[in-house]
């Protein structure tokens, strides 16, 4: 089995690297270029940068800095944010990018991810999906940065987007997503049932969040805050992890 | 000069990026006559084994390429590229490979999640002299198929089974992770190979 990975997510808006408050409030926090070095020094094991402003007039934009993220950086990275046609894709990959996440437009047009896996190699294409529990219904899929709620049932759109050709899934759950009170270990648990690697994303607040999440299946685990602004250094909690008996690259 | 293989079957930035960080000059040759005379040759690739071989016959590399190597070139392939150069792959069984590198690849599990993607350690099979011994090291890999270990393999890695990480026969190379993409040890075993290879890095006037 790999290593597990560690993997900070960056939000992108025009070209620079911001922290954001319900979209409100955004902090300028560099360039994607700049945090993407000092993250690959730091160990991280991979990046996700997710363009929180996509629209076709910023396409020219997007390009130029995922080229030079890929000059740059000496690990894989994951880009995201409005990607809705396999050619969003292709221009993405070409530009440097290692995968492509894909959301909102493959829920509302699921052949989209078998497109993009046929032409570039399921590997290239990450399901991300924003989930919600409902008390009685269970965990559902959201859509649109999780403003749009569906009443798709999210443990079988997971499955669905394995059948499709997704090469990874990132799983965020929407109520634990800020409040640094741990990953949906259930859900994990759920989720890690599929043939492909699993990235959680939503809640971890300390170290030990990282460790119930790896132990429940998560092949990988995101966070951006805690990374951000230094609260818990890589470096502290691989070792950390490593004193719990889960190996990740060192 | 070393000469990297573009035939839109790769992410061709990363890699540049690393050998630019390694200060390593290339030219980019779409066709074997812009390869020029010598100088190492970089085979990248991501992408299915059919669509990328299609696109190398079109475009005059299969043809040329054992050639190329028979008359003494390097060549180093990455990733699809290790598997182009094996003698076929279960990914395209009706095709052959171009047979530089011993073994046929299989695809990997069950058992275990296939693609194989992220960082697996590797382990020293066969001492080869471009290499010291990485044992224990991480590298990054993004595959569903893999080379079966064999006589010509340097490093193995394991997923489910053993298989062959970078794999020699002559002065043909082959790596199945992403050297550019598995940080610093990544850079390192790219920079020991082209070395040996006989990349030579940019030399100035001061």
């Amino acid at each position: 089995m790999p290593a597990k990975r560690i993997v900070p997510c960056l939000d992108v808006k025009n070209g620079r690297v911001v922290k954001g408050i319900q979209f409100k409030q955004l902090r300028d926090l560099g360039s994607p270029v700049e945090l993407a070095k000092r993250y690959d020094k730091e160990g991280a094991d991979e990046l996700v940068f997710l363009d929180i402003a996509a629209s076709l007039e910023n396409r020219g934009t997007r390009e130029a800095w995922v080229r030079g993220v890929a000059r740059e950086l000496s690990i894989p990275f994951t880009v995201g944010g409005g990607v809705s046609s396999a050619e969003d894709g292709r221009l993405l990959l070409r530009a440097g990018a290692d995968k492509v996440a894909v959301n909102t437009a493959a829920s509302n047009r699921p052949e989209l991810v078998t497109e993009m896996a046929e032409a570039f190699g399921r590997q290239c294409v990450v399901a991300a999906v924003d989930v919600k529990r409902d008390p009685e219904l269970g965990w559902r899929v959201y859509l649109k940065g999780g403003t749009q709620p569906t009443e798709r049932s999210a443990i079988e759109w997971l499955w669905q987007l394995n059948e499709l050709g997704a090469g990874e899934i990132l799983l965020t759950s929407m109520d634990r997503d800020g409040t640094l009170d741990g990953f949906d270990l259930e859900l994990l648990e759920q989720a890690s049932k599929l043939p492909i690697p699993l990235i959680a994303s939503g809640g971890a607040g300390k170290d030990v969040h990282f460790l119930e999440a790896l132990e429940h299946g998560a092949d990988a685990v995101l966070a951006a805050t805690l990374f951000h602004e230094g609260i818990l250094p890589i470096p502290t909690l691989k070792t950390y992890l490593a004193q719990h008996g889960v190996v990740t690259r060192s | 000069m070393l000469t990297l293989i573009d035939y839109d079957a790769g992410n061709l930035a990363s890699l540049e990026g690393a050998l630019e960080r390694l200060g390593l000059p290339y030219r980019l040759a779409q066709g074997p006559d812009e390869a020029g005379e010598d100088g190492p040759l970089v085979l990248p690739g991501v992408g299915h084994f059919e669509s990328a071989k299609r696109s190398l016959v079109q475009r005059g590399w299969w043809r040329e390429l054992p050639g190329m190597v028979a008359s003494g070139r390097p060549l180093l392939g990455i990733c699809l590229g290790l598997q182009l150069l094996a003698e076929g792959s279960e990914e395209a069984p009706r095709e052959d490979g171009l047979g530089l590198l011993p073994g046929v690849v299989r695809r990997l599990g069950p058992g275990v999640k296939v693609p194989h993607m992220g960082w697996s350690q590797v382990t020293l099979n066969h001492a080869h002299p471009a290499f010291g011994n990485p044992t224990g090291g991480w590298l990054y890999f993004v595959h569903s198929y893999a080379l079966e270990a064999n006589e010509g393999t340097i490093l193995t890695a394991h997923h489910g089974r053993d298989f062959a990480a970078v794999e020699a026969r002559g002065r043909t190379l082959g790596f199945q992770p992403h050297p550019e993409k598995s940080g610093p040890l990544g850079l390192l075993l790219l920079q020991s190979a082209l070395a040996w290879m006989g990349a030579t890095r940019e030399t100035t006037c001061n």
